[in-house]
């Protein structure tokens, strides 16, 4: 099993240029962005959206995060892209030398979700360096809030990846682009499902009547969810995992040739 | 006398794909043996070969490796198997180096000595991507790989076609080398019969998913002849000998399939040896 995951890594060996690019300029921009809205035109603009559009200092502060917490996602997504994976081995045919292989196949199956939570494991320490670089720098968000934030993160995205595993295994090779959309498709569903009342009353203050729900901003909503519900995005991460891993492996031994 | 070992029994063994079935087929590989593998394409050669190795679910039958069924135990008896196909598998990027990282951690008895003595006396660089390989290459380094385990069993879909003579040559003298330990066995898989000819002992023919002849190359040559005759001579011939006769602008040639008794029976007639590619013709065109 240990030969097909470093088989795998060597599969991200031809991205690791684009990753640490990534890395870079991620560290740089952020920088950048923190030193702006302490001490820059970012800060002037904050301070002018206070005075003239009733927004809050959190309001402001959340604004800024979610846009630093976008900055940070891009080195754990860059690595979440697991499709390279399914895709480099069906255009080699992998799968007939694979399936030869002294290696059962809830192996070959765990092969594969532990080559995507690796790759994880080094978007969320690339993340972790540059969280700890960047809450030295801003009391915007502490170092706890930025792990909070990152655990949230790679949640999402190896609930992703599971899912797409899963979806990968149903629909075969070649059929990356569908499993991508369907996973997204899939996670999107059940947070509308599972936040459905939070929805409700975003949609009517914004839609139906503005004055009906004046306390809820969208913004703050979503950096509430992403820093408050670490915890739970990690557990339900892990029930998605598991179940995916015990489908795929039940799939993968009736249709046989796909890992 | 000594009872002779199986390394690979099949019994019974059928896969309907609907479109294609393979139907309850039944052959057996001897141990020490190579056993030549021949039928057109699509005649069910590598559909058996994936059921010998677990790596398609079977409908029906049984199949045992070195004497254990391979249900349950595919991934344990694989250790022993080297595996060659027509077509490479391995990613383009792939070096021989990294290969040879991957599969160190996947067999247990691999041997890294083995392995690049194997590349340098098939002269493959070991620092360049498989991906920039000629076909010849990349069939050789897969055989490098497939005897770098201490694998007692080769089995091998099509290994030899697509490939110009000379590498066909040199690949038929590796699989004599390998066979010279008595308990390394060959199940080799072609529709190219020259090169089983050199090398086979055993041949298993299989046609639309039958079995239609299997046993010793030699006697199989031995007993099979080939007869050239009139078209009214034809007739005078018992038909019970006859497997196929096919017109040709100078009269009839006829594949018979007991070339002694056909001499005695008929001793003005022309009977010469025929070879597994008139074989393989003649049954496939009996249909």
């Amino acid at each position: 099993m240990k030969g097909l995951i470093i088989k795998d890594l060597m599969c991200l060996r031809k991205q690791r240029i684009t990753f640490l690019y990534i890395v870079a300029v991620v560290l740089i921009v952020s920088v950048m962005f923190v030193l702006s809205a302490k001490f820059g035109n970012i800060a002037v603009s904050n301070r002018y959206m206070i005075a003239e559009n009733d927004l809050s200092e959190i309001d402001v502060k959340n604004l800024s995060s979610l846009a630093l917490v976008l900055f940070m996602m891009l080195p754990i997504a860059m690595v979440g892209d697991i499709g390279t994976l399914f895709t480099a081995d069906g255009k080699a045919g992998f799968a007939n030398v694979s399936a030869v292989l002294p290696i059962s196949i809830e192996k070959r199956v765990l092969a594969k979700f532990v080559a995507f939570i690796s790759f994880l494991g080094i978007g969320v320490g690339a993340d972790i360096v540059i969280s700890l670089i960047l809450s030295l720098l801003t009391d915007m968000l502490s170092f706890v809030d930025f792990v909070e934030i990152i655990i949230t993160g790679a949640s999402v995205l190896f609930i992703y990846c599971s899912l797409f595993c899963l979806y990968m295994f149903i629909f075969g090779y070649g059929k990356e682009s569908v499993a991508g959309g369907v996973s997204l498709l899939t996670i999107m569903l059940a947070l509308m499902v599972a936040n459905f009342e939070k929805l409700k009353v975003i949609y009517i203050s914004c839609f139906i009547d503005s004055a009906q729900v004046i306390d809820v901003n969208p913004i703050n909503v979503i950096m509430n969810v992403i820093k408050d519900k670490c915890i739970s995005a990690l557990i339900v991460a892990v029930v998605v995992g598991v179940l995916s891993y015990v489908l795929s492996v039940f799939l993968a031994k009736r249709k046989r040739g796909i890992v | 006398m000594e009872e002779i070992k199986n390394v690979i029994e099949i019994k019974n063994v059928s896969k309907d794909y609907g479109d294609f079935k393979l139907d309850s087929i039944s052959f057996n590989v001897p141990e020490g043996s190579v056993c030549g593998f021949i039928g057109q394409n699509g005649a069910g050669k590598t559909t058996t070969i994936k059921a010998v190795l677990d790596a398609i679910n079977i409908d029906e039958g049984e199949i045992f490796v070195f004497g254990q069924n391979i249900k349950g135990n595919s991934a344990k008896l694989r250790e022993d198997i080297g595996v060659v196909f027509d077509e490479m598998g391995f990613h383009e990027f792939m070096t021989g180096k990294d290969i040879n990282i991957m599969m160190k951690n996947i067999y247990k008895n691999w041997d890294d000595n083995v392995f690049f003595d194997y590349l340098k006396k098939f002269s493959l660089p070991s620092k360049k991507p498989c991906g920039d390989f000629s076909r010849g290459m990349r069939m050789k380094l897969q055989i490098a790989v497939a005897l770098s385990h201490k694998a007692k069993l080769l089995i091998m879909d099509e290994p030899t076609s697509g490939l110009d003579p000379i590498v066909r040559n040199e690949m038929v003298q590796i699989f004599r080398e390998y066979v010279i330990e008595e308990d390394h066995s060959i199940l080799l898989s072609s529709h190219i019969t020259s090169d089983l000819e050199k090398i086979s002992d055993e041949i298993v023919f299989i046609n639309g998913g039958k079995i239609v002849l299997a046993g010793n190359k030699d006697e199989m040559l031995e007993k099979h002849g080939l007869l050239k005759c009139k078209k009214s001579e034809l007739d005078s011939i018992s038909q019970s000998l006859i497997v196929y006769a096919e017109e040709e602008s100078y009269g009839v040639s006829a594949l018979v399939n007991d070339r002694r008794a056909c001499e005695k029976l008929y001793p003005g007639m022309v009977i010469e040896p025929a070879s597994l590619e008139d074989i393989m013709f003649f049954y496939v065109n009996r249909k």
